[in-house]
């Protein structure tokens, strides 16, 4: 495993908790790896699978989903339906060939500002031990 | 061959005759006698005109999605993939099934490449070639055919199941196809049961076989094989416009959607994984994306395989329940109840 190889991770993070909880991580200054680029959605389920598909497709090595936890969403059933869209991924990343690992979903809410921090370091964990994204390799 | 086809256009002529319907499509003879043409059919003489072979060369469910005026009663003519996507497309409410009556056949496969002037009938074990019975021939057909557990058409208002002989048994599934039996005065045969284990087997083979080739790789060999696919597609649109479940008017991969680029050839692999995305939880493998595509990609298997992955993972069955709705665009209570982040 190349050593100098540092993942670059997408999050799309969920206005009303996800994203307050990566501010509160940040604020109240928790450590965590600077690998991910977040952007910020209006819910978790405003994330199109498509979007997934093309951030792997681009290069990057991890996709994180952040939604709120279930029966908290703002729009009432939004994470329900990223939960699913993420299942759904998760088969697909498999069967065309990709690591099911290199999708995460997770809950967090807008005061769980150190397990945003705690999921990302994980994360970043599992993709540093995945690898890059074979897609690099094969040419994108 | 008239005894194999007199059944069911008696059906169609019966239908037609008594004012259920306006007009029926069929695949049927078209102006030179060895094409097989789908044909809306309004008039009694060209009812003789529609066969039963074992040849299904486009979609009848995706011709009226699209260019059908929404009230109109018709009939169809159908296999039990396109009666499948017919339900599928009404629970995408692209279309009414209170208008439709469909007339299905129960279907064992169909070729791949039909030999124009040669009958071709397929059963479960036999083939009837211009009236020789011969043992199947796995070789000749479809190969969605080959990975296809659906013989036999239940979501389809009559069910016909053309038997060795050429005789045919007719059943009606539901009251609509009660109405046209009575209408084409033909006896109910209740109760005939048809053998769909050998079919089964086949199917269970197939998947096994050409499913297991590709779990077998490592991830790596896998997604170097499909990009390898992708990269000789030449952006007809066939996949797409051949789709019985695409049904968007504006489509994502449209060029005025910039999501895919003008003049790239081959498309971004975007392409594919978009449609995959969208059709994968419900695809039918009715094989209609992969007998258009000039480029002999496999796609039909790549979304077969998704699909059962994901049917297994959603308890869901494409084209069987109205009710059932596609699992990535729809939740249910359960969904409610569960906290984590996995459905199970």
């Amino acid at each position: 495993m190349n050593n100098d190889f540092e993942p670059k991770l997408l999050g799309f993070l969920c206005n009303w908790c996800s994203y307050a909880g990566a501010d509160l991580a940040g604020v109240s200054r928790f450590q965590y790896p600077p690998n991910i680029r977040v952007i910020r959605v209006m819910c978790s389920a405003r994330v199109d699978p498509v979007y997934v598909m093309k951030a792997f497709l681009s290069g990057v090595d991890g996709v994180f989903i952040g939604g709120c936890h279930p029966g908290e969403c703002h729009y009432v059933k939004g994470n329900y339906y990223a939960r699913r869209r993420a299942v759904m991924l998760r088969e697909l990343l498999e069967v065309i060939g990709l690591e099911p690992e290199r999708l995460k979903l997770e809950w967090v809410s807008a005061s769980e500002g150190t397990i945003f921090a705690e999921v990302v370091k994980d994360f970043t964990q599992t993709i540093r031990s995945l690898g890059p994204n074979p897609l690099k390799s094969e040419g994108i | 061959m008239g005894k194999y086809n007199e059944v069911v256009q008696n059906i169609v002529r019966g239908m037609l005759r008594a004012g259920l319907v306006e007009e029926v499509l069929a695949f049927a003879r078209g102006l030179n006698e060895s094409d097989i043409v789908p044909l809306f059919i309004t008039d009694q003489q060209d009812v003789d005109r529609i066969v039963t072979i074992s040849y299904y060369p486009s979609s009848l469910a995706k011709l009226v999605a699209e260019y059908r005026d929404k009230d109109k009663k018709i009939g169809m003519v159908v296999r039990s993939c396109d009666a499948r996507a017919m339900v599928e497309l009404a629970k995408r409410q692209q279309l009414n099934l209170e208008n439709f009556y469909l007339v299905g056949i129960e279907c064992y496969g169909v070729v791949k490449n039909r030999d124009k002037g040669h009958e071709i009938y397929i059963f479960s074990k036999e083939m009837k070639i211009d009236g020789e019975l011969k043992p199947l021939d796995e070789g000749i057909l479809s190969p969605n055919c080959r990975r296809c557990e659906y013989p036999i058409p239940t979501m389809a208002d009559v069910s016909c199941r053309i038997e060795q002989s050429g005789e045919t048994l007719v059943t009606a599934n539901t009251e609509k196809g009660r109405k046209i039996l009575s209408a084409a005065n033909i006896p109910i045969e209740e109760g005939h049961q048809s053998d769909v284990t050998a079919m089964k087997e086949r199917a269970a083979r197939w998947q096994d076989k050409e499913f297991g080739e590709l779990k077998e790789m490592e991830s790596k060999e896998r997604l170097s094989y499909w990009l390898s696919q992708f990269d000789k597609c030449i952006k007809c649109y066939g996949c797409r416009n051949s789709c019985p479940l695409c049904y968007c008017e504006d489509c994502y991969l449209g060029p005025e959607r910039l999501l895919i680029q003008r003049e790239e050839i081959p498309p971004q692999r975007l392409f594919h994984i978009t449609r995959l995305i969208h059709v994968g939880d419900s695809c039918l493998n009715c094989g209609q994306c992969e007998a258009t595509c000039p480029m002999e990609i496999p796609i039909s298997k790549l979304y077969h395989m998704l699909y059962k992955e994901l049917s297994g993972i959603f308890k869901y069955e494409s084209g069987l329940d109205i009710d059932m709705l596609p699992p990535v665009s729809a939740i249910t209570d359960e969904d409610l109840v569960k906290p984590g982040v996995d459905l199970d």
